[in-house]
């Protein structure tokens, strides 16, 4: 009996051990840009504009600045942030859920890494909407369709010019919050 | 209450889960949607529209806030004032009156000005014998000066240089203000072979900007020593825009945070150039002609002899790190202290240059014929039908080689090979040699012009506003035949375009000592230093028969402790019993 008890609490382990590292690969995506720290945060912006979801963009962080400001360096961090009333509507009327108002506004993150490529982090949303019931899981699918479509690039296009000055701060995330959208 | 006790178990999890995530980095990475990378005349690139050298040309405000203006502006302390000098009293109305009043007491400046780079534009490689200096090699930008010296002298510490005629030998042609005005007014733009401005007018043309023209007896009562802004007028905008060409040099350095500069940090030990490049006699140390890339010995105290004191050792010394960081002390042996401490350059929202496309002048054009100007997602320029392509960035990871602190350089008529690559100049050195060191590099990239059936890169005749210029008539033939005449330089009359790279060493912008380089960004498979040979990099390089040594020794270790442990547990258990 306890040779069935051993087995299965080793197995429980090995489980949670995997599942413990495997988890953050899962949670979140990163992957290479083909352009510059702007260029992908402009390309990006203007898909986000373009869609026709109710998306809008309500702000562009700088993760960076703050720590220059205190005598530091990183390399360049740039959050766009962006919402669509559509989605984040029905989870804010509902009490029992608002307080998922946290994972609000959507973000995209571009970042440059000492391998000198720019990255595109995002979150998982269709998994992490599906932890919290079919209602919220529905909807972040949904988010997460239309994130994707936020990252396809079309290079015979221009450049088009990075939109700064948001209500989130493009001057160094010390922005009051986000207005547009959410 | 099940539903809310489900929600709350859930979230529970999420939070869980975030925060074990928040720890870990990403390790998916996938490819972006868009496979290819954009074309260059879509990729990164400031700057306006006018030719060339700019100083000061992207502010919009060319006079400068109290604030702003150099350190030593009215500073007290000082036992001369100026203002109140009588050969000072007077209005001047051109750049050589002020001079000429400069040397009625300065009676030597003149002549050691003239005997500098700043007013030469020509030095001599001791090495090799080479012919240097801006009027002797083509650079990866603008490419030459000759013909063009109407705009490139405003960066010319004098003033009328408009052709090969240019007399050197008159001392009132030097240019004291450039350096010593400390109101920041005093500027020079492209088209005036190094005047200042005279009369207000409009910059760049069409821009609705206007420069103010310069109160040149103002300029000459508040003189002083050279400021960041004085070196910077220049040294910030080469290459005809804000960080342009060196990549560690930009505006940003006018009054920078201790982030981008630790020595120059407005706030802290607000180092001027001329804090590193001192000078004597007007000559400025640590020009990138004569670097000494491997210095050796203690620290050189200041205002003794000293060859070369625009070098970290001068103050540093050659072991510079702590007893409990001693070992950082060996790797000067191998690192120039950049490689280490300017982990990145450019380190600002200008950013810098990293590729110029001369192929692509001329060819787009706006519908009524006019120039256009095309920028990129940071507002930097990224196509002008006068200059063609540029890719810009920003936070650049340097490239890393050996150099000796000598570079091969390509002088106007040096014979080159097409099928390749061209350097415009090449870094000395090699692991091997004591004097060579690891040293981080901008490597800018370009194509332009060339002889195809000579062989040789062209001098093309860009600015003015005459018949062959190239900025005026888009007449690439019209432009290389006018340069190369001024050059006396044979020009089969074809032309073509060839790719280009220039090397720039890294020397500013030092970052704080938390932010140098970590162990581990050199020390790895992918790190830093993949691309340099000749030395072995712990963590970088495997040895096989080393590896294999090292590995058994250590299983063998281990085997050893495991039985060793299971003898004792064994034999204590029967001491038990």
């Amino acid at each position: 009996m306890w040779k069935i008890l051993a087995g299965l609490v080793f197995g429980v382990a090995v489980a949670l051990f995997g599942g413990y590292s495997y988890f953050p690969s899962l949670m979140f995506t990163e992957r290479v840009s083909p352009f510059g720290v702007e260029e992908t945060v402009a390309r990006i912006q203007q898909n986000i504009q373009a869609s026709n979801k109710g998306w809008t963009l309500s702000g562009l962080r700088n993760a960076a600045k703050p720590i220059e400001k205190d005598g530091g360096n990183v390399l360049p961090v740039l959050m766009i942030e962006a919402c669509s009333t559509r989605y984040s509507g029905p989870i804010l009327k509902d009490d029992t859920l608002r307080f998922l108002s946290i994972l609000m506004p959507c973000k995209i993150s571009v970042y440059k890494k000492s391998d000198g490529k720019v990255y595109i982090g995002t979150m998982n949303a269709s998994l992490i909407g599906a932890m919290f019931g079919s209602k919220v899981g529905t909807i972040m699918k949904e988010v997460a369709e239309d994130q994707q479509s936020f990252l396809k690039f079309d290079p015979t296009k221009p450049a088009p010019k990075m939109i700064e000055g948001m209500p989130g701060g493009g001057g160094g995330g010390a922005g009051a919050g986000s207005a547009g959208g959410c | 209450m099940l539903k809310k006790a489900r929600i709350a178990l859930l979230a529970l999890a999420a939070g869980a889960a975030l925060t074990a995530v928040a720890a870990t980095a990403p390790s998916v990475a996938a490819t972006a949607t868009a496979a290819k990378p954009a074309p260059a005349s879509q990729s990164p690139a400031t700057v306006p529209a006018a030719p060339v050298a700019v100083p000061a040309a992207a502010a919009p405000n060319p006079v400068p806030l109290l604030a702003e203006r150099s350190p030593e502006y009215k500073k007290p302390g000082s036992t001369a004032d100026h203002g109140k000098f009588k050969e000072l009293q007077k209005t001047f109305k051109t750049g050589p009156d002020v001079t000429k009043a400069c040397l009625a007491c300065h009676t030597e400046a003149g002549h050691q000005v003239q005997h500098t780079k700043h007013w030469t534009w020509a030095v001599v490689n001791p090495q090799n014998k080479q012919n240097l200096g801006k009027k002797n090699v083509i650079n990866n930008y603008c490419t030459s000066p000759i013909s063009n010296e109407k705009d490139c002298m405003a960066c010319h510490a004098g003033y009328g240089w408009t052709d090969g005629q240019f007399d050197f030998s008159k001392e009132e042609n030097v240019d004291c203000l450039i350096c010593h005005d400390s109101t920041g007014t005093y500027r020079k733009l492209p088209g005036d072979a190094g005047h200042p401005v005279y009369e207000r007018r409009e910059f760049p043309p069409g821009s609705g900007k206007f420069v103010e023209a310069a109160d040149l007896t103002k300029i000459a009562q508040n003189v002083g020593r050279p400021s960041r802004r004085n070196c910077g007028s220049c040294h910030f905008y080469g290459a005809g825009g804000d960080g342009t060409k060196h990549g560690d040099l930009d505006s940003s350095l006018n009054k920078p945070g201790k982030y981008l500069d630790v020595h120059m940090d407005a706030e802290g030990l607000n180092f001027n150039c001329s804090t590193c490049h001192a000078t004597k006699g007007h000559q400025v140390a640590g020009s990138r002609y004569q670097m000494d890339a491997a210095l050796k010995g203690g620290v050189h105290t200041r205002g003794k002899a000293d060859e070369s004191p625009a070098s970290c050792q001068s103050c540093h010394g050659n072991k510079p790190h702590k007893s409990k960081l001693s070992l950082l002390n060996d790797h000067t042996e191998k690192l120039a202290c950049q490689t280490c401490h300017i982990p990145e350059f450019a380190r600002d929202a200008i950013g810098t240059e990293m590729s110029w496309d001369w192929s692509t002048a001329t060819k787009t054009m706006a519908p009524d014929g006019k120039p256009i100007l095309v920028k990129d997602s940071a507002g930097r320029r990224s196509y002008d039908s006068k200059k063609g392509n540029f890719v810009w960035d920003s936070y650049v990871i340097p490239r890393y080689t050996w150099f000796n602190g000598k570079m091969d350089y390509k002088t106007l008529g040096d014979k080159i090979d097409p099928s390749k690559v061209v350097a415009i100049n090449t870094p000395g050195g090699t692991a091997g040699d004591p004097d060579s060191r690891i040293w981080p590099m901008k490597v800018h990239t370009g194509k332009q012009a060339y002889d195809p059936v000579n062989k040789t890169l062209i001098v093309t005749h860009t600015a003015g506003e005459d018949e062959t210029s190239l900025w005026h008539n888009f007449d690439w033939k019209k432009a290389i035949g006018t340069g190369m005449k001024a050059a006396n330089l044979p020009w089969s009359g074809e032309y073509g375009f060839v790719s280009t790279e220039m090397w720039w060493p890294i020397t500013h912008m030092v970052a704080p000592k938390q932010d140098a380089l970590s162990c581990e960004q050199c020390h790895s498979d992918n790190g830093r230093l993949k691309g340099i040979t000749g030395v072995y990099l712990p963590g970088r390089d495997h040895h096989r028969i080393l590896d294999l040594i090292g590995g058994t020794i250590s299983l063998l270790a281990l085997l050893g402790a495991l039985i060793h442990g299971g003898l004792r547990c064994c034999f204590i258990g029967r001491k038990g019993k």
